[in-house]
């Protein structure tokens, strides 16, 4: 039916934006967009299954992240009356290696950290730091520039964002191509 | 991988103050004593100081005393901190030092700016910056970072001397009343020169630990009769703020006791008064028979060597028993355990088991009747070239293949009979006593007439048990 068909071009598509490096060899499923001089390294993985993914501009997802937008555990994919969320992500995040952030909302200047696992109904707003290994999965906002650090998940507030990894990026858009094929996006 | 090798599950009796069973791989050897040593029977020296973050020795006490006390930087190795790195005051963790470039004037020509490079401290684990309790960067990269001076510094310095001054003169006191009853001949002085530098006052256990001992008068120095004012009390206490029970908390400013206490001289109750605090030094610390006084352990000098000058672990010495395989056991049914026998040292070693009596007083927790091979084990040399040496026959040892299971260059695996005699929960345990010839290389070299004798060698017997897990039903 139309509905089907709709679901299935839909799923299809994965907007790149012409300044965007993403290498071949990562993993986009489903409906996402990803917005300009956002660099997708391999092996990285965003998976739109329950809803559209928005990524903005000058994001840094590194090597096996995983952003996912996934059914909650209780539901399952046919039952009736599931809206399909759209997951945002701002600009200037950075996902370091070994990642999982499921967040439905995240907003400029996160860093989350290597092996970080972040809960769907986590919003974070910006300068925020998820520590390494640290598993978030409340039900919150987090406020400005807080930083979660350590085993037991500790919190301080920093006085200064994170900085932009400006250099960063500019460095990977330069040498990534030299050494990975990039995905373009799907023309219909 | 010791988790894998799960060594505490074959402990060795210890014969010293206490009765002490521990694995073989935490325990010592003093070779000239023949005898097991464990870490509760030693003494612990301090071998030297070093910073854990920049690996930089520190002179020990006696030699830093020796210099001129009031230098700034003496102070701090005298509360034993690295005067190189910091802590954090939020998480404890190293801070590290890092560079911004930030438009500066040029002193030449107040119109031109020129990037200059200013450095912040920072940690890369909580991301506390020393911009956040307001402390300005510094255009040095090392050596800018002073800790706030505590107000209270030239009192507690005040006491301290006078203290120190009055635990002299007690010292005097005593070994004055101590030379008058011995030795009447001996001068007075002497008694300072043998104060805690010497083994014997060292090792008093109950001694009062004195961190100002080993400050001696210096000679001709006159004493300086010190006066301090005793504390006084007072009646009025400053009160509370008005807004205490009203004002809302702002839980980020607020500090853990953890942060605070490690602060003990300000223990501030904010955040924004969290200053980073020098890096404790850590020791390097040598073990010492406290019977025959020789060294059992002796770490290198320097912070950057993980080696050891003296190492006289239990593990070079005596034969390792360990558990290979546990068959199902069963309550008064008779199971076969396979251990393995390792021979540490290059010799041929011969070993004998023996059960334990019955009213063995060492012997208080086995659970189960055991039955050790009768017959003599021999264990082959350790040979560190077997492996390569192609040509070499393989020794012919003749094994009952009943005791034997295996052998392998200086390894043997053999079976014990177990019998659990509990039906309780709760691990069966077995202990048997070991008996192997040691030869003694730290034996003084005796001349000898017959040219080269070999070394004689002696019989040590050490009670091993063993803790095979719980019964299956």
């Amino acid at each position: 039916s139309d509905k089907m068909s709709d679901k299935q071009s839909a799923q299809k598509s994965a907007k790149i934006a012409s300044g965007a490096v993403v290498c071949v060899e990562s993993e986009i499923r489903g409906d996402v967009t990803i917005g300009a001089r956002t660099v997708v390294h391999p092996k990285a993985r965003i998976i739109a299954e329950a809803g559209p993914i928005v990524i903005g501009e000058g994001n840094l997802i590194e090597e096996q992240a995983l952003i996912i937008n996934s059914y909650p555990e209780n539901i399952t994919p046919d039952s009736e009356g599931v809206e399909a969320k759209t997951m945002t992500i701002g600009i200037n995040n950075v996902f370091e290696v070994g990642c999982m952030s499921q967040a439905l909302k995240i907003g400029d200047n996160n860093v989350i950290e290597s092996k970080a696992d972040l809960g769907r109904n986590m919003i974070l707003t910006s300068g925020c730091i998820i520590g390494a290994c640290c598993q978030v999965n409340t039900c919150e906002v987090i406020p400005e520039n807080t930083v979660i650090f350590g085993s037991g998940c500790q919190r301080r507030v920093q006085t200064e964002r994170p900085q932009p990894q400006t250099l960063q990026l500019d460095f990977l858009m330069k040498i990534l191509p030299n050494y990975h094929h990039l995905k373009k996006t799907v023309k219909n | 991988m010791a988790s894998l090798l799960q060594p505490d599950r074959v402990l060795y009796l210890v014969h010293g103050e206490k009765k002490i069973r521990s694995p073989l791989s935490t325990l010592y050897f003093c070779r000239y004593c023949s005898e097991l040593r464990s870490l509760e029977c030693v003494s612990h020296e301090v071998d030297s100081h070093y910073c854990p973050s920049c690996l930089e020795n520190m002179p020990s006490a006696e030699a830093k005393l020796k210099k001129n006390r009031k230098r700034i930087c003496n102070q701090l190795n005298e509360n034993f901190r690295c005067a190189n790195c910091f802590d954090c005051p939020c998480c404890m963790h190293t801070l590290s030092t890092r560079a911004t470039n930030i438009p500066a004037p040029l002193p030449d020509d107040p119109s031109k700016t020129a990037m200059k490079k200013a450095y912040y401290l920072a940690c890369g684990f909580c991301r506390w910056t020393s911009r956040d309790v307001g402390m300005a960067d510094k255009s040095v990269a090392s050596g800018g970072w002073q800790e706030p001076d505590n107000p209270h510094t030239q009192r507690i310095n005040k006491l301290i001397e006078y203290y120190q001054q009055l635990a002299q003169r007690e010292k005097l006191e005593r070994d004055r009343k101590k030379l008058a009853r011995r030795r009447p001949y001996m001068p007075l002085a002497f008694s300072e020169k043998y104060g805690l530098g010497t083994r014997l006052q060292r090792q008093r256990p109950g001694a009062p630990i004195t961190s100002l001992a080993g400050l001696s008068l210096k000679e001709g120095e006159d004493q300086k009769e010190i006066n301090i004012e005793p504390a006084q009390a007072l009646d009025e206490v400053e009160p509370l703020p008005e807004d205490c029970y009203t004002r809302p908390i702002n839980l980020p400013e607020v500090t853990s006791l953890r942060q605070r206490l490690l602060q003990p001289d300000f223990q501030p109750a904010g955040a924004s008064q969290l200053h980073p605090k020098h890096k404790h030094l850590l020791i390097k610390r040598s073990l010492r028979c406290r019977k025959c006084e020789h060294n059992l352990s002796k770490p290198e000098f320097n912070p950057t060597s993980i080696k050891f000058k003296i190492q006289l672990v239990a593990v070079s010495y005596i034969p390792e028993v360990r558990i290979m395989s546990i068959p199902n056991l069963r309550f008064q049914k008779e199971c076969q355990v396979l251990l393995t026998l390792t021979n540490p040292v290059e010799n041929i070693t011969h070993v004998t088991l023996v059960g334990c009596e019955e009213g063995d007083p060492e012997d208080i927790n086995s659970t189960a009747k055991v039955m050790v091979p009768t017959k003599e084990l021999v264990l082959a040399g350790k040979d560190a070239a077997a492996e390569y040496d192609e040509l070499a026959e393989p020794q012919d040892f003749q094994d009952d293949p009943d005791v034997v299971a295996f052998r392998k260059s200086n390894k043997i695996g053999f079976f014990i009979k177990v019998v659990p005699q509990r039906e309780e929960d709760g691990d069966v345990t077995v202990s048997f006593k070991i008996r192997h010839d040691f030869r003694n290389l730290a034996a003084p070299i005796r001349p000898s007439e017959e040219g080269d004798a070999p070394a004689e060698a002696i019989w040590l017997t050490h009670h091993v048990e063993l803790s095979l897990g719980p019964i299956i039903a």
